[in-house]
């Protein structure tokens, strides 16, 4: 049976701990989930055990056998495989293509510089009996779902017959039902003796998949438990410490008019049916586990993706989500999920970039104005407290937090009515999040309506003074912001057992 | 826009080759063969000012060169068709208007293909070129059409208070559009668009609008082009300005101009063209053969965007550091 022990590993950066003295015991034929927030340590660890980083101090023991890993490739040779939530597949190219890439087999004699395709299809269908799956090798991977492209890169990974087999967040873009085949794959791998470590944040599924659940929580080990045994609340005490401390950041209560209202908005199979209302100076908050609608949602009310069904009202307009010029016109604005892909354009300056949403407004006879453009741009700096020597640098010099400043001083610049933050703090640190938690305190108290999306359930009940759940596509329940408990939220999100 | 290093030394570098040239060259450093330089790189020079949004844009545009043929055609058939019916110059004159006003059309079909169907600008403006050529082709029937009245010849002929007037127009609108790109609402949105058309989208930007507008505006100047050349050789002639459209976008190029979109500015794209034109006038006043001007110019293009690969690495590398 394969063990993997860590003694005491710890991985130190030039002014950050990533992982402290983490020390944990797994052993094969079982899946072991590895929770924690963003930011807890578990990428580090990722990196550590596939090779692509060493420790600062500790052991890692393989069988009994202490291991260090020069690179990746020794990880390789070692039995370790690993599949990341980005696909590393060719869309164009055959499932038995990808599975032998940079290895096809070769034919005999004289031909040996030709590919022998039938033996790679053989091989691809014998790996695939294996594993229970029925794909045909010939099919072009573009054309498979994204769920059993996740399939087929963890059939790749297993092609080379590792005995430890790393998933960090393998199932993050798929709906539950399309999960359930990837879930399905793994017992079968771990019936088979594969040690699996299985690193989510879909903690919905974990009892009834994993067998052992262990939490980092800020770089050290914070419990590691048979998954059976383990409750919504204890989860959350492992994640998050026990003494969770929730300063809520609203001094204000909302008002009684209504700003934005969502009247049966659908766009299946992400989300159908939602409605919800949102008060002036609100600051409302939609928690749900990942695949369940939010982030579609939030894109479809500011026109992103056109919704196939409802409508919006903002200050008793109507509007149908067409465009995003058209929601802007409404007075609405979100600043997206990823802030690279989305919501910068990463070559111009901080001073362009903060800009781009009200250029209309910077006009004087038809020209720029500089003196407006400094204005709006000096606003937006210190409203949203952007830390940034000059504004003309790149804003991709900036850091994650300040280049999140910069997409909300865009979209504040335009006077909006209606403020969508989607994950509005990922991969942002403290005095970061605190910023932006404060900004968006103060905004709402000015009567912006607001409605966050986080995976971050405590950072909801930071900020939000009324937190809707989704499951599913659906809204499901609303709680309090103020009287609400984490693990009462947690609960919530996930699916009723 | 901030002035990009890239500019400044492709700048120094050009200042630097007219003073080598001034003393190696003789000949070179007078009125009468710096006007003369400015003359040559009009046309094509006007046409690198659009292809400078286009490319900015994250787009291309293939078909300019055969679009001067066309437009020359087109004006030439035109004239010859309206002689009939009217005096010389309401004829000439109506013929200008419908040839300018026909001329965006080529690029706003481009900018449609694009952004409706997704067929990229490459693939539309690569038929195009063939295309236009074809109908330039089909309107003269293969020989040079010859409608024109003498005085049409002054178009791109003559000379303004001394200075040609391709090259009053060349100037002219390079002032319009480095308004357009560094002062207008609209410019801002070009830069956007190319840099990520997804923000840009995101932020309420109307991105199929803008890169139709820039590919149309591109078309547009071809055909402004395309009439001066008919101009000067007085004559429509299919055959004419083969192979500009690599000319253009390699000037563009020289001029810092990112082909990823996103980056570049007007001036650079000013001083790229004027590089072109300086080299192959210095080169022939020493009298190097037309060949070798050829390899020159390609050893240009590679340095040219060598320099600036390097400029930024040497950036990125300050920036982390």
């Amino acid at each position: 049976m394969t063990t993997l022990e860590l003694r005491q590993v710890a991985r130190t950066y030039p002014g950050t701990v990533a992982l402290k003295d983490f020390s944990v015991s797994w052993t094969g034929g079982n899946i072991h989930a590895l929770i924690g927030r963003n930011g807890a340590g578990k990428s580090t660890l990722v990196r550590i055990l596939t090779g692509a980083i060493p420790p600062t101090s500790g052991t890692v023991l393989l069988n009994g056998t202490e291991i260090r890993f020069r690179s990746p490739a020794d990880a390789g040779r070692a039995g370790i495989a690993a599949v990341y939530q980005e696909l590393s597949l060719l869309p164009d190219l055959s499932i038995a293509e990808n599975i032998h890439l940079g290895r096809l087999p070769r034919r005999q004699g004289a031909l040996s510089h030709f590919v022998d395709w039938n033996e790679a299809s053989r091989r691809t269908e014998e790996l695939f009996a294996r594993l229970h799956l029925s794909l045909n090798p010939s099919t072009k991977v573009g054309t498979l779902p994204v769920a059993q492209q996740q399939l087929v890169e963890i059939a790749k990974a297993m092609s080379a017959e590792p005995d430890i087999l790393l998933l960090d967040e393998p199932t993050s873009a798929l709906s539950f039902a399309e999960a359930e085949a990837v879930f399905a794959l793994l017992r079968t791998l771990a019936a088979r003796g594969v040690l699996i470590l299985y690193i989510t944040h879909r903690l919905g599924e974990l009892r009834q998949l994993a067998g052992t659940i262990t939490a980092l929580r800020d770089g050290v080990c914070g419990g590691s438990f048979p998954a059976a045994d383990v409750t919504p609340a204890q989860m959350v005490s492992m994640m998050f410490g026990e003494d969770v401390k929730l300063t809520r950041m609203l001094g204000h209560e909302p008002g009684t008019r209504t700003v934005l209202q969502v009247r049966g908005l659908s766009r299946p199979p992400a989300f159908e049916n939602v409605s919800f209302e949102v008060h002036e100076g609100e600051v409302l908050g939609i928690a749900g586990l990942l695949g369940s609608g939010r982030t579609e949602l939030l894109r479809a009310i500011a026109g992103a993706d056109v919704p196939q069904r409802g409508d919006v009202t903002v200050n008793g307009a109507v509007c149908h989500p067409a465009d995003p010029s058209v929601m802007k016109r409404a007075g609405v604005a979100m600043a997206p999920e990823s802030r690279k892909e989305h919501g910068l354009v990463t070559g111009l300056s901080v001073r362009a970039n903060l800009c781009l949403a009200d250029l209309a407004r910077l006009t004087e006879r038809g020209l720029v104005s500089p003196g407006r453009e400094d204005a709006m741009v000096a606003t937006a700096i210190r409203e949203c407290g952007i830390g940034v020597p000059d504004q003309h640098m790149p804003v991709s010099a900036l850091s994650g937090g300040n280049q999140q400043k910069v997409v909300l001083g865009k979209w504040l610049a335009t006077g909006p009515h209606v403020l969508l933050l989607d994950e509005p703090t990922r991969g942002i640190d403290l005095a970061a999040r605190a910023q932006i938690a404060q900004t968006i305190g103060t905004l709402s108290a000015r009567g912006l309506a607001t409605v966050v999306v986080s995976s971050e359930l405590e950072e909801l009940l930071l900020l939000c003074h009324r937190i809707l759940v989704m499951r599913r596509g659906r809204i499901v329940g609303a709680l309090d912001g103020a009287t609400t408990t984490l693990e009462e939220l947690l609960a919530q999100c996930m699916e009723p057992t | 826009m901030k002035l990009s290093s890239h500019t400044i030394v492709l700048e120094a570098v050009l200042a630097v080759l007219c003073v080598i040239l001034a003393l190696a060259a003789p000949g070179f450093f007078t009125a009468e063969n710096l006007l003369n330089v400015l003359r040559n790189i009009s046309m094509q020079g006007i046409i690198a000012l659009g292809m400078t949004m286009v490319i900015i844009a994250g787009e291309i545009d293939l078909s300019v060169g055969s679009a001067v043929a066309f437009a020359g055609c087109w004006m030439a058939w035109l004239t010859g068709h309206l002689d009939a019916v009217l005096s010389p110059v309401p004829a000439v004159l109506l013929a200008m208007i419908v040839t300018i006003g026909t001329g965006f059309v080529p690029g706003w079909i481009t900018g449609i293909l694009r952004t409706r169907y997704g067929v990229p600008s490459f693939i539309t403006t690569l038929a195009l070129l063939t295309g236009l050529a074809g109908i330039a082709e089909l309107l003269t029937d293969g020989f040079p059409l010859t409608p024109f009245p003498e005085w049409y010849g002054s178009l791109g002929g003559g000379y303004l208070a001394g200075i040609p007037v391709p090259a009053i127009m060349f100037v002219a609108t390079f002032a319009v559009i480095l308004v357009l790109m560094d002062h207008t609402v609209f410019g801002r949105s070009v830069y956007a668009v190319g840099g990520n058309a997804e923000a840009a989208r995101l932020s309420g930007i109307p991105v199929a609008r803008i890169k139709t507008a820039v590919l149309a505006l591109t078309s547009a100047l071809a055909a402004v082009a395309g009439i001066l050349q008919s101009s000067e050789i007085m004559s429509g002639t299919a055959t004419t300005a083969k192979g500009w459209e690599l000319d253009i976008i390699a000037a563009v190029i020289i001029g810092g101009t990112s082909l990823t979109g996103g980056a570049g500015t007007v001036r650079g794209t000013m001083v790229g063209i004027v590089f072109l034109g300086v080299i192959i006038n210095g080169m022939t006043l020493l009298n190097v053969n037309e060949y070798w001007q050829h390899v020159v110019r390609g050893g240009l293009i590679l340095t040219a965007v060598l320099l600036n690969r390097m400029q930024k690495h040497a950036h990125a590398n300050g920036a982390t550091a």
